[in-house]
């Protein structure tokens, strides 16, 4: 039976002691192998338990290197192990919600009101669905640039050169040499050392946020800003203050708390941004530029600046602001504008130090929401227009004094309709008005008004005064997503396209129709 | 090593760089012979298109604006087939950059000047862009590169990254002035940190003059790059106010819609003379028209969705209407590649998002199973619906994705499918529609279809089709209807004249004004394809009423011969590189080929290079940000007016560059380049 056993094993054993001394023969000549075949030795002769506490490092971190990244959740506690039938009736059991809820009736009623002109946009479009003509009080078109036989022309000749599309991202020969030209043209206008342009005026300020202010950093903002900045705000991950709306005092009661909270902290110096609306997109205010100014220098915070209504309709040729209040564009540290509603074309722009321009047009690279560098450049003959736009402005001063006598018109006529509220500040462009109640201010912690109820009467005033051939729009927010929830409002875009008499016709149309509708709701 | 001395030299300030340089103040030779050509031919009599359209283009852009164009926009209605064809067979210019290789035959007419359209008349250089089933679908094929050149990439970046921390150390101790935005004073933080701008400042700065480059004209066939040299290491870029002609493989303009002149301009200065340039406001308020609502309707008849909505910026559509599909409680899955737009969208839409393996659909499904079973994450409660983000075709990797594949699984996994067809859609596909084309696939199948119009519409801004329900909720609910700028009417007339002209017109009831357009456009049309009718084509009554597309436009003649253009182009391109020893990514259809360097100090001497050739080529390439660090790559983008000896040309350039780069890793059976050049028909229907 021994020997039987031990015959059959022969072999076995054999190959086994062949195998090994096959391998440590090529284990040897590895070179280095020595080395570390003495190491092993000594140190096992002097404490064996070393060796085995080694040898379990080792297999550790195999362990950890062949562990897959991704699969974290796997291990978790949370984590319930199925068979795989199981998974297969779960699977088959799961019914998904349908990808888009269906729209309210109110929304339906919304989506159907908005209103398609036929035809070119400008101050006296003509509409799709009645083929009426009525006249704009709801584009923007502020400067009266729309439709300009300058900018068409310049444009068409744009278009014989450059083709339409510019094909590429900026950094992949998307740039023109028109898109050179128009932020050339841009900062020189405005007075700063350089600016940047964007496709979009919408994502302009979006992206411009996140390049320079990242987590850790301190934003500190007005509560009231537009939705642009709000997503921008949200993607940067800093730490946010709010201050109250256009409230210069506020802000600086927060920038003295910053300052307190840091020195309590002794935390190092972090980058501080105060973000505001040159004029509020929402209501129309106008901040105060030269206080807002003094106070970012004495508490040395950058300033970021959205000057997108304000732009192309501010200060005696539209240089926005700045002009307006006379304060040097270069202490505004990023200043942006929409190159769509101030010159009437496409996109945005960000001008600045040329530090702050170049950081962004490289910087844009890494970060998320950057919609620079990943984005088509704007056509070339959106970029000769907003080059024709600025020496329209520039050689046209008069049209910005119309545009005022238009907004006063408009204010004069409206301040005496029963029922409204005018808000934001009389020299904006946008006038919005809400309904009269108790509650005067926009911004409410606990609404005491019901938001629909107003919605749908502001939508039942902008459909009479279509029908009686005013356009006009409620200002559309997203409900739910906009960080405060503001009044329902009509929004009403002057121009100086209109003359003082069409437009004090128009508004006494708007009248008449508040008045109409307010009085059939009592 | 040669790309580490290199490095050290420049640290050094040694100029040895320059010579490879070409935007320095001398003239290359190149461009001597190009204005030497010039001066005769302007002196010739005046309505000879492309030499005007040249003049025109050379002309500095900054040159008063005003003062130059006086005649009439609709040029090319004006150019007779005599008068062309004496300029093209009289110009002893040799360079063929400038003129077609064939001179055209009397038979032939092109109205599109050869460097914007190369002439192309050779028929067996067409090809059509279809999924063969009979082949499996190669998910990815990644070559990997022997291990010398990951060891010399990964030291060639330490050193890089040595010799910048070295720098930055000294200069903030030494030339303080150079750092002030890095570090704070005067009370401020600093702008940026010094390791978040690192990259930028001591690596992409090295590269500098090979992003970002101007340009003037059109972004065709080829294109014309503002010369700059750099007089402080890319610290500044100054312009010489000289220009060169480069071959161009890197716009998008894939089927070449962006044109300075043509049908697709034409309707596009209508457009301008009715519409204005601006829609004045956001698609809610009163930024709205007719050309909106006429061109997504056609959109959607194009795609076969029930609706569609368009955006003004292509990026935004994916950053604005993502967040609208799916937030709380809803899950998304995404591909690790997804472009940074679609990740913003994700980002802000507040669902929970998981990721897998970039177009590995095993990956995919392993992580459904999970995910369906675990349910949300610690109350296990069902996911609201789950949406798959995945690309038609990767802009940096050149994949298609796994369509055949993904529907499956989404008939098993119930989840709802996102497909943004960003390069493919017009470029893929027999038909131009898309992946969904090309695989053959009812575009019903898909939920949400996403694409831009930046690049095989030669437009701006993108679109989203799906289900009725579902646009007008977007419509509604999502960022871009209330707060973003309208899409202007000429971007969007140039989107419905090419999209109209890639479906063809059923029977064009209205009369063509013959007076306006005697020619056809820019290439032959092949008589036997005129009569044929497509199904899908739009009906006549979708256009605009004022948009007259000459025959060859209305019949998708003209658009059909540039996808089958861009077809042969792509497929050439992709095998002749690999035959030629490169390592080269992606699929064979994919109009982006993407070519692999991997290390970064070799990719902006091959743009130098490319740029200094005889005939310059202006090439894209693509490091860190878009790609990791050690896959640097140049994205060579091949379009339906390249002609097939314009795609010799680079495979020329890139054989001749990457031999000296040390370049071709590639394991394919290697040629030599000219008998690819020869065999090239063979080899694009080889694949």
């Amino acid at each position: 039976m021994d020997s039987s056993t031990s015959v059959a094993l022969e072999p076995v054993l054999s190959f086994l002691a062949f195998s090994l001394s096959k391998l440590e023969s090529g284990f040897y000549r590895i070179p280095g192998s020595a080395v570390v075949a003495r190491y092993v030795k000594s140190s096992h002769q002097n404490d064996p338990g070393r060796t085995i506490l080694e040898l379990i490092l080792v297999i550790f971190a195999i362990r950890t290197l062949l562990q897959s990244r991704t699969r974290t959740d796997r291990s978790g506690k949370h984590f319930i192990k199925f068979s795989e039938k199981e998974i297969d009736e779960l699977v088959d059991e799961w019914v998904p919600e349908p990808l888009a809820q269906p729209l309210s009736e109110w929304e339906q009623r919304d989506l159907s009101s908005v209103p398609v002109i036929s035809g070119p946009n400008g101050p006296k479009p003509k509409l799709l669905a009645t083929g009426k003509i009525v006249t704009n009080l709801a584009s923007f078109n502020f400067a009266g640039l729309a439709g300009n036989e300058k900018v068409k022309e310049r444009a068409l000749e744009t278009l014989q050169k450059y083709g339409l599309g510019s094909c590429g991202p900026p950094g992949f020969y998307g740039t023109i040499d028109v898109h050179l030209d128009l932020e050339r043209e841009i900062a020189e206008f405005l007075g700063t050392e350089a600016s940047i342009l964007y496709s979009q005026g919408f994502s302009t300020i979006s992206s411009v946020i996140p390049a320079f202010c990242k987590r850790g950093d301190i934003i500190v903002a007005d509560r009231s800003v537009n939705f642009a900045i709000q997503k921008g705000i949200l993607i940067s991950r800093s730490t946010v203050r709010w201050f109250d709306h256009n409230d210069l005092k506020s802000l600086e009661d927060t920038l003295i708390s910053v300052e307190k909270e840091r020195k309590k902290r002794k935390g190092p110096l972090t980058r501080r941004f105060i973000i505001t609306e040159g004029i509020f997109e929402r209501d129309g205010e106008m901040v105060d530029l030269p206080k807002l100014v003094e106070l970012k220098l004495k508490y040395k915070y950058r300033l970021i600046l959205d000057e997108s209504i304000s732009f192309g309709t501010m200060g005696r040729t539209g240089r926005g602001l700045t002009e307006l209040y006379n304060v040097p564009a270069s202490q505004i540290d990023m200043l942006v504008g929409s190159v769509a509603n101030g010159l009437c074309s496409a996109g945005g722009f960000c001008a600045g130090s040329s530090i702050v321009v170049d950081h962004q047009s490289c910087i844009k690279q890494r970060i998320n929401g950057t919609s620079f560098v990943f984005s088509a450049s704007m056509p070339a003959l959106l970029a000769t227009s907003g080059s024709e736009a600025i020496t329209f402005l520039r050689n046209n001063p008069s049209v910005l004094l119309n545009l005022q006598d238009n907004i006063r018109a408009i204010r004069a006529v409206l301040e005496k309709t029963e029922g409204i509220t005018l808000l934001g500040h009389r020299a904006s462009p946008i006038i919005h008005f809400c309904l009269r109640t108790q509650q005067q201010s926009l911004a409410v912690t606990q609404p005491t008004y019901d938001y629909e109820a107003e919605e749908r009467i502001l939508q039942d005033i902008v459909d009479d005064s279509i029908a009686n051939g005013v356009l006009l729009t409620r200002a559309k927010h997203l409900r739910g997503q906009e960080m405060v929830e503001s009044r329902p409002t009509i929004r009403i875009a002057a121009t100086a396209a209109l003359s003082r008499k069409e437009v004090e016709k128009a508004a006494g149309v708007v009248k008449a129709s508040v008045t109409r509708i307010l009085s059939k709701r009592r | 090593m040669s790309k580490m001395l290199f490095f050290l030299e420049q640290d050094k300030k040694t100029p040895s760089l320059m010579v490879l340089n070409p935007p320095s103040p001398s003239p290359s030779i190149f461009k001597e012979k190009e204005s030497a050509s010039q001066l005769p031919s302007m002196t010739k009599a005046v309505p000879y298109s492309s030499v005007v359209q040249q003049a025109d283009s050379r002309a500095p852009a900054h040159d008063n604006p005003h003062a130059a164009p006086t005649r009439v926009f609709s040029f090319s209605s004006s150019v007779t087939t005599s008068s062309e064809d004496t300029v093209l067979n009289e110009d002893d210019d040799e360079n063929c950059v400038m003129n077609p290789h064939t001179p055209p035959t009397s038979e032939q007419v092109f109205t599109t000047p050869h460097t914007e359209f190369g002439h192309c008349a050779n028929e067996a250089y067409r090809c059509v862009s279809k999924h063969d089933y009979t082949k499996p679908f190669q998910e990815r094929a990644i070559e990997e590169p022997p291990l010398y050149v990951c060891f010399a990439t990964c030291v060639s970046i330490l050193i890089l990254y040595m010799l910048g921390r070295l720098r930055d150390f000294f200069g903030k101790r030494f030339a303080k002035s150079y750092f002030t935005h890095l570090m704070p004073h005067n009370g401020y933080a600093q702008l940026n940190s010094d390791f978040e701008s690192f990259y930028l400042r001591r690596i992409k700065r090295r590269m500098d003059d090979c992003y970002g480059q101007p340009i003037t004209g059109v972004p065709g066939r080829t294109v014309l790059i503002l010369d700059r040299y750099s007089p402080d290491y890319n610290h500044t870029q100054i312009y010489t106010g000289g220009m060169t002609r480069a071959l161009n493989v890197s716009s998008y303009n894939y089927l070449a819609f962006s044109q300075g002149r043509g049908s697709w301009a034409d309707a596009v200065a209508e457009s301008i003379r009715r519409y204005g340039v601006s829609s004045c406001g956001t698609r809610l308020d009163s930024g709205s028209n007719d050309l909106h609502v006429c061109a997504e309707a056609l959109i959607a008849h194009f795609l076969g969705a029930e609706d569609a909505l368009v955006c003004s910026m292509g990026f935004a559509t994916n950053s604005t209407f993502i967040p609208g599909l799916a937030g709380k409680g809803s899950l998304i899955i995404s591909d690790e590649l997804n472009h940074t737009s679609m990740r913003v969208g994700i980002q802000q839409s507040g669902a929970e998002v998981r990721i897998f393996k970039h177009n590995d659909m095993a990956s995919l499904e392993s992580l459904l199973r999970e995910v369906i079973s675990q349910g949300q994450p610690k109350t296990h409660r069902a996911w609201k619906k789950i949406l798959v983000i995945v690309e038609g075709l990767y802009s940096m990797e050149g994949t298609l994705v796994n369509l055949p594949r993904i529907v499956e699984l989404k008939q098993k996994y119930k989840f709802y499918l996102y497909v943004d067809e960003a390069h493919s859609i017009g470029s893929l596909g027999s038909r131009g529609r898309g992946v969904t084309d090309y695989f053959n696939i009812p575009p019903g199948s898909i939920d949400v279809l996403m694409g831009t119009f930046s690049k095989g519409f030669g437009a701006a801004g993108g679109y989203i089709s799906g289900p009725k329900s579902l646009i007008d909720a977007l419509r509604l609910r999502s960022h871009s209807g209330p707060y973003a700028e309208a899409i202007t009417p000429s971007v969007i007339a140039q989107v419905v004249v090419s999209m109209a002209s890639i479906m063809g017109v059923t029977p064009a009831p209205r009369p063509t004004k013959s007076t306006l357009f005697p020619g056809l456009d820019s290439s032959i049309v092949a008589p036997k394809e005129s009569a044929e009718e497509l199904p899908g084509m739009a009906p006549a009554s979708m256009l605009p009423m004022w948009m007259n597309l000459r025959p060859s436009l209305a019949d998708g003649s003209e658009a059909r011969m540039r996808m089958r253009r861009l077809a042969f182009n792509c497929r050439y391109l992709h095998v002749g590189l690999k035959k030629l020893g490169f390592i080269v990514y992606g699929h064979v259809s994919s109009p982006i080929v993407p070519l692999l360097i991997f290390n970064p100090g070799k990719l902006c001497l091959f743009v130098r290079m490319m740029r200094a050739r005889p005939i310059p080529i202006a090439v894209v390439v693509v490091a860190h940000p878009a790609t990791s660090f050690n896959t640097g790559r140049a994205r060579l983008c091949p379009s339906a007016s390249h002609t097939k000896e314009d795609i010799d040309i680079v495979l020329r350039a890139c054989d001749e560059v990457g031999g000296i780069l040390d370049m071709k890793h590639g394991s394919c059976e290697r040629w030599g380049i000219d008998e690819v050049c020869e065999r090239a028909v063979e080899l694009v229907h080889s694949v």
